[in-house]
């Protein structure tokens, strides 16, 4: 075998083992938490509260706080997102707002999620003195999801053909029922697929919520807006810190294939809609 | 003005008043340590009940557990990359992009339990140390958080390589080796960097899983290049101190601080990576 065709052997056999290492560690994280999470998985897990700081009892109430935690987030995002889409693509004229704007857009995306944390104890826990509130996690992560949603709809607005526009404006409609009937049915796909994905990585923080909005235990639901809540990355979190409790563990790997089922959903959901996306922008 | 138009330039004036005020509110909330403690932020030692506020021990974790997790990770994601784009059947590609698009997305204290159960113990056992909590840990931790995000966005870059450059390479008699050294690659090294860079970004501003594993004390290890001991990472550091220290207080202050370093850091690599290394059609991903 000649000197170029060993190194091309050794070269292609090193590609092909780098892979494979990467597909065995990622089965490996991927397994352990399914065989570990269905040792613990039941009924009774899913549908009771827990007791003893987590040790037993179920996660009823964590699956109901995320959740909870993430729709509200998601209801206060939508509009501002779909807002803030429709203004980059329909009415930004000048470049400088324009690069202005992205700047701001992707300095939000690139904030690490504990800074979102620490900057809703600061301003609304102390400065605006909510105390450790629900309400106040929402927004912190409708902060954090409006990038991704405002992104995702400029690009399936802006990638609208101008005829569109063109032919609606020649047909005498006005600029807001152009927005309405011609580029919001395609841009509400767009956002809806960002939502996808955002609230597939909103569901799943910890560091921001931890903070200023849960309780790891001794309550249920929230009573009112500034009401603690428990959630389950929080909940995972207090559980792995007492890990050597052969109980505790057992139960944060169930929340944790709780979790990322619930992770998956959103993001094979957002999958199917980005698919979806694509096939209206072919017609 | 007309109610719509209200609506949307009101949406986009309170999406960028929101972005202005995270980091005012960080500038206002450290000023009290810059002030008080100056250059002294940049000491070895943090005491806060002796009035000792040093940040370099963090600095040095965060530095090091990304140091250790990029070495590990980038070699090993460009050769999947360069697998997954150019030696795999194409009709497996669209499948492995999708899984490893969604391991992405499985929540970083996930990664911390696993951490916690499994690679500590195994790092203790393997070195024989007392607690396998150590800045080795939470690097390769991250290095396999950071893994399919880096396999993902490089195999992008390779697959961007129009297709007539590795018809013309190979009709020339160029080995797949030779035409990926010496044409894929060159073209493909800008988005490449701008994976790695991405990635930085990602795996400095990671709090959950580090926090986890990392040990939690404030030192440098002696000598620094002991990464089998204890550390601390900024945000591991954060994520353990920002509740007990009171609102107001230097200590909380100092905290921010560190905070700010790191966004300031995260951000500035952030923007400037989806600036210019990446092209509009791509900004989702």
């Amino acid at each position: 075998m000649s000197n170029r065709a060993l190194i091309n052997a050794i070269f292609v056999n090193s590609a092909r083992s780098a892979t494979v290492l990467c597909g065995f560690v990622l089965t490996f994280l991927i397994g352990v938490i399914i065989w570990n999470g269905m040792n613990a998985m039941n009924i009774q897990f899913l549908l009771s509260a827990s007791r003893n700081f987590g040790a037993s009892g179920g996660i009823l109430y964590q699956i109901i706080g995320s959740l909870l935690l993430v729709i509200m987030a998601s209801i206060l995002v939508l509009p501002v997102a779909i807002g803030t889409a429709l203004f980059k693509s329909e009415y930004i004229t000048s470049p400088t707002l324009f690069r202005i704007s992205n700047t701001l857009i992707y300095s939000l995306n690139g904030i690490p999620s504990v800074t979102f944390g620490i900057f809703g104890l600061i301003f609304f826990v102390n400065v605006l003195g909510t105390g450790i509130s629900w309400f106040v996690g929402s927004i912190i992560l409708a902060i954090m999801m409006l990038p991704t949603i405002v992104l995702t709809t400029y690009q399936s607005i802006n990638s609208i053909p101008s005829a569109y526009r063109e032919a609606a404006y020649a047909l005498g409609l006005t600029k807001w029922q152009v927005i309405w009937r011609v580029l919001l049915p395609q841009g509400i796909h767009g956002a809806i697929t960002g939502l996808l994905i955002a609230l597939a990585r909103a569901i799943g923080e910890t560091a921001p919520i931890m903070f200023i909005a849960t309780a790891f235990s001794g309550i249920n639901l929230p009573g009112a807006l500034n009401d603690p809540v428990v959630t389950l990355p929080t909940h995972i979190l207090a559980l792995a810190q007492q890990a050597t409790n052969p109980d505790a563990l057992q139960n944060a790997w169930g929340a944790s294939l709780v979790l990322l089922t619930l992770v998956f959903i959103f993001s094979i959901s957002a999958l199917f809609s980005r698919m979806h996306l694509k096939e209206i922008s072919q017609r | 003005m007309n109610l719509p138009r209200l609506y949307i330039a009101g949406s986009a004036a309170f999406a960028a008043v929101m972005v202005v005020l995270v980091f005012m509110v960080l500038m206002m909330s450290s000023w009290g340590a810059i002030s008080s403690e100056g250059l002294g932020l940049f000491t070895h030692k943090w005491h806060p009940a002796g009035g000792e506020f040093g940040v370099l021990p963090m600095i040095f974790g965060s530095a090091a557990v990304t140091l250790i997790a990029l070495t590990i990770a980038t070699p090993l994601g460009l050769l999947a990359a360069i697998f997954t784009s150019e030696l795999l059947n194409p009709a497996w590609r669209a499948p492995v992009k999708s899984a490893l698009e969604i391991l992405a997305g499985i929540p970083s204290i996930i990664y911390g339990l696993i951490g916690v159960a499994f690679f500590s113990i195994w790092i203790g056992n393997l070195f024989d140390l007392q607690s396998g909590r150590t800045i080795l840990t939470a690097g390769i931790l991250l290095a396999i958080m950071i893994l399919p995000t880096i396999i993902t966005l490089c195999d992008d870059a390779l697959h961007n390589v129009p297709q007539k450059y590795r018809e013309s390479a190979t009709g020339l008699g160029l080995y797949k080796y030779e035409v990926v050294r010496d044409v894929l690659l060159p073209i493909a090294k800008t988005d490449i960097t701008g994976a790695i860079l991405l990635a930085l970004g990602r795996a400095l501003g990671e709090t959950m899983a580090v926090m986890l594993v990392i040990g939690s004390i404030d030192r440098v290890p002696d000598p620094f290049f002991n990464v089998l001991e204890a550390g601390q990472s900024i945000t591991s550091k954060l994520g353990r101190e920002i509740a007990e220290s009171s609102f107001g207080s230097v200590h909380f202050s100092a905290l921010i601080f560190m905070s700010l370093i790191l966004v300031a850091i995260t951000v500035s690599l952030t923007s400037f990576t989806q600036y210019y290394f990446r092209r509009e059609k791509r900004l989702v991903e």
